[in-house]
């Protein structure tokens, strides 16, 4: 299996970006992205982590990949918040009528719910391409070797990464055994029916979970036979540098911030 | 074959081991006495489960130190106690390579991946480099350096393994199933590349594997293990015409030893047991010649 499969190849503006900025970056947006209160604020956040990927010399399909990952989530959580989220100026009226007793006139859409929940829905979007911008352009050992020149540990930075990279490891993993099983006619994930998909699911994660623990251990193994865990200072064939261009990223992106939280206050 | 001449000093010594997975009942290895010389290649049979990657994740300190487990007896390796020191100080002296060509790469890029010990033992950056040109060269992978593992072949992915585990400098290399999911050119790749260590760089070889043929042309010493016993050891030539002992491990020897056991049981003796192609050949020629 391809324990990289999050990263992509690539000379782009990102690519060459010191991986202790972009971790600064992941960490400010995480901050920052749950406090914009205002719709067109998140939005125009959006547009800025969308021509991050235009200008980063990634084939755009990598993109089209993570917002079709990403689709399921962001519509169940529109359809919830909008729904859930108390308002006034009413849309539709209540789902479930009044005269069904705790729960009635429940369930009504109102005009600040659905902005609620397109506020919610936009910044976890940003955040996610954001973060996925960063982990594709980062190869998983510059990632660490930012997190040991930022003070830690060398072993909690690489978990940190390892852990990082799971998510990409197991879908690649996942997509493998659907197609293995889609190869003995098991067609459960194609049907339109999402009850069916759901009663397939138990199919695909057993082998899924089991394998990914049966590799962890195999992975372990490996590792501390070569040497993870030697006492002293570790060293590093590659190393990384602050430069011009990551200065002047990390200032325009400070302006920016200040920017977003000015007009957010 | 000629017969190598080893050291007299025995860098392996294992010393009444018996050894207990975690929560297991049942010994994995029982009873286990041996001793192994610088420079040797030895190869180890024996069924699936028999214990054989048990006994190669003895000899770099995984077992006991990382899996856990009941270990009685010592294990030495180099002089050092492996239930004394560390996995990763273990790491100097012997390398290992694991049966999955992928779950044992988890770099980028080939570079690293070689690099990733030398790292770990705090090396200089020059030496770690130096140590990568070197090993990438002696498993034939230079000019790779910045291939992702993922894209190499079978093969490949073995060998770079291999120069993985040598960046490290061991005098001890374990291959355990290293070729099993390779195909033929694989498995002939990994094995000119381990015969070569271990005929000009004197690296000690313990292979476990089911390929007899290839064991026959370049193993010094077969080891037999059964039901986590070792029960029988020797030449190649000695193994494999037992054909006793061949059935009980359920061992198949090469199928020129095959033939010749055949030709023995039906009161055909060829002159010097065959074990390979070659051998055979002239064994069959001095039979129809009525030498």
């Amino acid at each position: 299996m391809d324990y990289s499969a999050g990263y992509y190849p690539g000379h782009g503006f990102f690519h060459r970006l010191d991986p202790r900025v972009k971790i600064a970056l992941m960490a400010i947006l995480t901050i920052i992205v749950p406090l914009v209160r205002h719709v067109y604020i998140a939005v125009a956040m959006l547009l800025t982590v969308v021509v991050l990927w235009c200008i980063s010399g990634l084939p755009l399909r990598i993109m089209g990949g993570y917002l079709k990952m990403l689709r399921g989530i962001i519509a169940f959580l529109f359809v919830v918040q909008a729904i859930l989220h108390p308002g006034e100026v009413a849309l539709i009226d209540p789902l479930i009528p009044p005269s069904v007793p705790l729960i009635g006139g429940k369930g009504s859409v109102t005009m600040e719910g659905l902005l609620f929940a397109a506020l919610i829905t936009v910044r976890l979007l940003a955040l996610a391409l954001a973060f996925f911008l960063v982990t594709v352009t980062t190869p998983i050992h510059l990632f660490t070797l930012g997190l040991v020149r930022l003070g830690l540990p060398y072993q909690l930075a690489y978990t940190i990464t390892t852990a990082f990279n799971l998510v990409p490891t197991l879908q690649a993993e996942a997509k493998l055994i659907m197609d293995a099983q889609r190869l003995r006619a098991f067609s459960a994930f194609e049907q339109r029916n999402p009850l069916a998909r759901m009663k397939a699911y138990p199919l695909l994660l057993t082998p899924l979970v089991i394998g990914a623990m049966r590799r962890a251990q195999l992975m372990a193994v490996a590792m501390e036979s070569r040497g993870f865990g030697s006492e002293g200072e570790r060293t590093y064939i590659e190393d990384i540098a602050m430069e011009t261009k990551d200065w002047v990223f990390v200032g325009l992106t400070t302006l920016y911030c200040v920017a977003v939280l000015a007009v957010n206050f | 074959m000629v017969a190598k001449e080893f050291q007299e000093t025995p860098q392996i010594v294992i010393r009444d081991v018996s050894y207990r997975y975690p929560d297991a009942e049942d010994y994995a290895l029982e009873g286990l006495n041996l001793t192994i010389h610088k420079g040797e290649f030895v190869a180890i049979l024996g069924e699936h489960l028999a214990g054989k990657s048990t006994f190669c994740q003895l000899l770099n300190g995984i077992i006991p130190n990382f899996k856990g487990g009941e270990l009685e007896g010592s294990v030495l390796v180099c002089g050092l106690d492996t239930q004394d020191v560390s996995v990763a100080e273990l790491a100097r002296k012997v390398g290992i390579v694991l049966q999955d060509p992928e779950a044992q790469l988890f770099t980028t890029k080939v570079i690293n991946e070689v690099a990733f010990g030398p790292e770990n033992l705090g090396l200089e950056r020059e030496e770690i480099l130096r140590r990568v040109r070197w090993a990438l060269k002696v498993v034939g992978l230079e000019g790779m350096e910045d291939r992702p593992p993922p894209s190499l072949s079978g093969g490949q992915k073995q060998r770079l393994a291999i120069a993985a585990a040598l960046a490290m400098r061991p005098e001890v290399l374990v291959l355990d199933e290293a070729t099993s999911q390779l195909d033929p050119v694989g498995t002939e790749e990994v094995f000119s590349v381990v015969r070569r260590l271990n005929r000009e760089y004197e690296v000690t070889i313990i292979m476990s594997t089911h390929k007899s043929e290839e064991v026959a042309r370049f193993a010094d010493r077969i080891l037999v293990i059964h039901q986590g016993r070792l029960i029988a050891q020797g030449t190649p030539q000695e193994i494999f015409r037992d054909t006793e002992l061949l059935r009980r491990a359920a061992i198949r020897p090469p199928q020129v030893s095959e033939l010749a056991n055949y030709l023995e049981a039906h009161s055909l003796r060829m002159l010097e047991f065959p074990i390979t192609i070659e051998q055979a050949k002239r064994g069959i020629e001095q039979l129809f010649a009525g030498v």
